[in-house]
């Protein structure tokens, strides 16, 4: 049984599709890429592994996550799922953090749910908060603890949610866009962070990205999404090295005429 | 020579040095490059050329003349000569006017002396739009026609140089190629000046390129070159941070 | 750009408000007009009886002085629109022409302003009313709608100035400087046009306010004076014998809470006229 697993995930609202009968399913400690661009529905997607759709948006179809029906579940048992199954890295850590409170605070609130949830000691709490800041390579711990997050750069703020992250220690990890946001050398080091990260700890990864080359370096398998519609599912290789669908192959020709340019390609 | 820069320094206060001695130079019919993260100081140096701020040191000359951004005779006949495409294709555009009124602007405000309609139709062809789209608004369009209205724009008045500010950062991968194209296409009338961060597009665009790191330049040259054997480590850096596809 | 922001949202409970709204305001804009040709009774004829109870021939009753109320809750409802359009109207022209100004002042002036605006929006608006009229020497109309207006302007000058320093920082002004446009220019062509429908529902809701205040004003016999019949001189009149006679009181309080619920339905609506983009498809 994957750890996530999507079937038929249709999302509509006003009678309109926005996302169409889409499957794919990632096991634990496995790494699958979404690529869309936008309008394609990836964002709804992750939304809607979360259960964290808006009213008016329906979704149906079935989404098994850590063995839970996901579709049509409570609030409190997706409350329960949250941090635990799975946790998300969005794409604008600006407005991801909460601009009023510390950002030694902020990791602090998912830690304290799951040491709750664990029967931990809290006095423990602040120790780990300082550990994380250090397993996401944030330089001067303290003094970023004690920062709000219009003080620190936005690749900082980015490693701050992704500690926020981990310290629900996820089994499976949601990336939204986490780079598209960030300068090109910022997001060198982020994806290499989230490599390792997800490598050491053993979490499942769902990247999702408009980005080709950023995703394909990162994940083992691809789906394309476009308007809703899966088009093109299988492992980087096969889908970058053989594209079958028309709109993968116009997608991978882009990036690499851009290689190109640089000069790259053999 | 159409633009020179000559050891220009910014600062918006007194402590905070923006641009530090920066110098270059725009050649007629060779793009140049613009690669700089943020806090490069690249935005800034894109106003200064400009004409929305004034360096604090140095001087930046179009053709012979300095620019003299008090003087509106002179800003007038630089902007004729000298237009821009921004990063946002969603701010870029004035959400109540429309197509028509946005891309006729510049012959509106810098009195050119052409038949707006038909400008401004064949400024729509040249980028790829139909002729219809000026009665209607932007809301109507994706990002990257929304682009393509701004290069429309920035197009009209057939100035010599155009100043692109990121100009397909804010596109998915398929728009960004074929706008690329029509810059390419378009960048054989005019000369283009490209601010980005994307070396890629840079290298698809610009035969020179200048490398801004924290308010100075840290290399500069032909852009092949430059790509091949880097010298400085940020430049080195900065070639090894862009993705790239796995082989 | 999330795709969960496209989502536009749903409208259909909204223009039935503002219908209703349009109905409610355009009744009063009616019967204001009627009153310029006709009336049901002479306002100042105390040949009724008095106090008496609404009937056929008395729609609302008559006043401790045999006065027609229906009548003077006719002309009260001419007196209310024009204190109210007249006061949003010198306010509008003062504070958006302040609120643009302040909006391109340098950093000691624009901080000025913003402190002028504050304290003025601050003063009690019935305080000013008052200095306003002993101006003057008199109360009147006018007292009443230069009182108003000038409160008025302060708030519309602070809303003015925000919203023209957002517009001022989007990037469709750094292109229309670029193309050469020239300040003033800008100011007509790309800031009022983009702040103008915001400006526009605060202007109505300024007006429900304006015709509480005004009523608010006669009330305490500062407004317009006879034979000028405002709502609230009504309502100050049928104070003595509201519990004898609560027509006189219930009759101008209705027509007042029908106007200003009509004004304040309204102008949510009003926002989206003229907005390019709520027609048009994507």
């Amino acid at each position: 049984m994957s750890l996530l697993s999507v079937e038929g995930l249709t999302i509509s609202t006003d009678g309109r599709a926005l996302v169409s009968d889409l499957s794919f399913a990632v096991g634990a400690g496995e790494r699958m890429g979404l690529i869309g661009e936008s309008g394609s529905g990836k964002s709804l997607t992750a939304m809607a592994i979360t259960g964290l759709l808006p009213r008016n948006i329906v979704a149906s179809g079935s989404i098994t996550l850590d063995g839970q029906q996901i579709i049509g579940a409570s609030e409190r048992s997706l409350g329960q799922l949250r941090g635990s199954a799975t946790a998300v890295i969005f794409q604008e850590p600006l407005t991801a953090l909460d601009p009023l409170m510390r950002l030694g605070r902020q990791i602090e609130e998912p830690l304290r749910r799951r040491y709750r949830r664990e029967g931990l000691d809290p006095k423990a709490i602040k120790n780990e908060v300082l550990e994380l800041m250090e397993r996401v390579a944030l330089p001067q711990p303290e003094r970023i603890a004690a920062a709000y997050p219009y003080e620190v750069s936005g690749g900082q703020r980015q490693r701050v949610a992704i500690a926020m992250a981990l310290a629900c220690r996820p089994k499976l990890l949601i990336a939204d866009e986490p780079t598209t946001a960030l300068d090109v050398t910022t997001q060198a080091e982020i994806l290499k962070l989230l490599d390792s990260l997800v490598r050491d700890l053993g979490m499942a990864l769902l990247f999702i990205s408009h980005d080709l080359p950023v995703v394909a370096n990162v994940v083992d398998r691809l789906t394309v999404l476009r308007n809703g519609k899966a088009v093109e599912q299988g492992a980087v290789r096969d889908v970058l090295g053989a594209p079958k669908n028309p709109y993968t192959r116009t997608l991978v020709e882009a990036a690499r005429a851009f290689d190109q340019a640089l000069g790259r390609t053999p | 020579m159409i633009l020179s820069v000559d050891h220009v320094s910014f600062s918006y206060t007194r402590d905070r040095q923006v641009l530090d001695d920066v110098s270059l130079t725009v050649q007629r019919g060779r793009n140049l490059g613009i690669v700089g993260e943020s806090g490069s100081g690249k935005t800034t140096l894109l106003r200064l050329l400009l004409g929305l701020n004034r360096p604090t040191n140095g001087t930046i000359r179009f053709g012979e003349q300095a620019l003299d951004t008090r003087d509106r005779g002179f800003m007038r006949a630089y902007r004729r000569s000298v237009q821009a495409v921004f990063q946002d294709p969603y701010s870029s555009l004035d959400p109540r006017q429309n197509v028509f009124g946005i891309i006729a602007e510049p012959l509106q405000s810098l009195d050119i002396a052409v038949p707006h309609r038909e400008a401004v139709e064949a400024a729509l062809v040249s980028v790829g739009l139909p002729p219809d789209a000026m009665n209607r608004y932007p809301h109507e369009f994706s990002g990257g026609q929304r682009q393509r209205i701004a290069i429309a724009r920035a197009i009209v008045a057939r100035p010599e140089l155009v100043l692109a500010d990121e100009a397909v950062s804010a596109l998915d991968l398929s728009t960004r190629i074929r706008i690329v194209e029509l810059l390419k296409t378009l960048g054989l009338k005019m000369t283009l000046v490209l601010v980005s961060h994307d070396l890629g597009v840079v290298a698809s665009l610009c035969q020179d390129i200048v490398i801004l790191e924290r308010g100075r330049i840290v290399e500069s040259g032909k852009t092949r070159q430059i790509l091949d054997n880097p010298q400085h480590p940020y430049t080195r850096k900065l070639i090894d941070s862009a993705p790239r596809m796995p082989a | 750009m999330s795709a969960v922001a496209a989502i536009p949202a749903r409208k259909s409970r909204r223009s039935w408000l503002f219908a209703i709204g349009l109905i409610l305001v355009g009744i009063n804009v009616a019967v204001a007009l009627l009153t310029l040709v006709w009336l049901p009774y002479d306002p100042s004829s105390t040949a009724g009886g008095r106090l008496e109870a609404p009937s056929l021939l008395h729609w609302a009753g008559t006043d401790r002085l045999g006065r027609d109320l229906f009548t003077q809750i006719m002309i009260g409802s001419r007196i209310a629109l024009m204190v109210g359009a007249g006061a949003v109207a010198i306010g509008a022209a003062i504070g958006v022409t302040l609120g643009v100004l302040s909006a391109f002042a340098t950093r000691l002036l624009d901080d000025a302003f913003a402190a002028a605006f504050d304290i003025l929006i601050a003063f009690p608006t019935l305080l000013l009313a008052m200095l306003v009229v002993a101006a003057s020497d008199t109360a009147s109309l006018w007292s009443a709608i230069v009182a108003l207006g000038i409160a008025i302007s302060a708030i519309v000058a602070r809303l003015t100035r925000i919203l023209a320093k957002r517009v001022i920082g989007m990037d469709y002004i750094t292109a229309a400087r670029t193309s050469g446009t020239s300040w003033p220019r800008i100011v007509v062509k790309h800031v009022l046009p983009n702040i103008w429908p915001t400006l526009l529902v605060n202007f109505a809701l300024q007006f429900g306010l304006a015709v509480i205040a005004e009523a608010s004003l006669s009330y305490l016999g500062l407004g317009a004076p006879p034979p000028n019949a405002s709502w609230g001189r009504l309502l100050q009149e049928a104070q003595g014998t509201v519990y004898t006679a609560p027509f006189g009181a219930i009759a101008p309080g209705l027509a007042l809470l029908v106007l200003v619920i009509g004004i304040n339905l309204s102008a949510d609506g009003l926002r989206d006229i003229g907005d390019p983009t709520r027609r048009g498809s994507r």
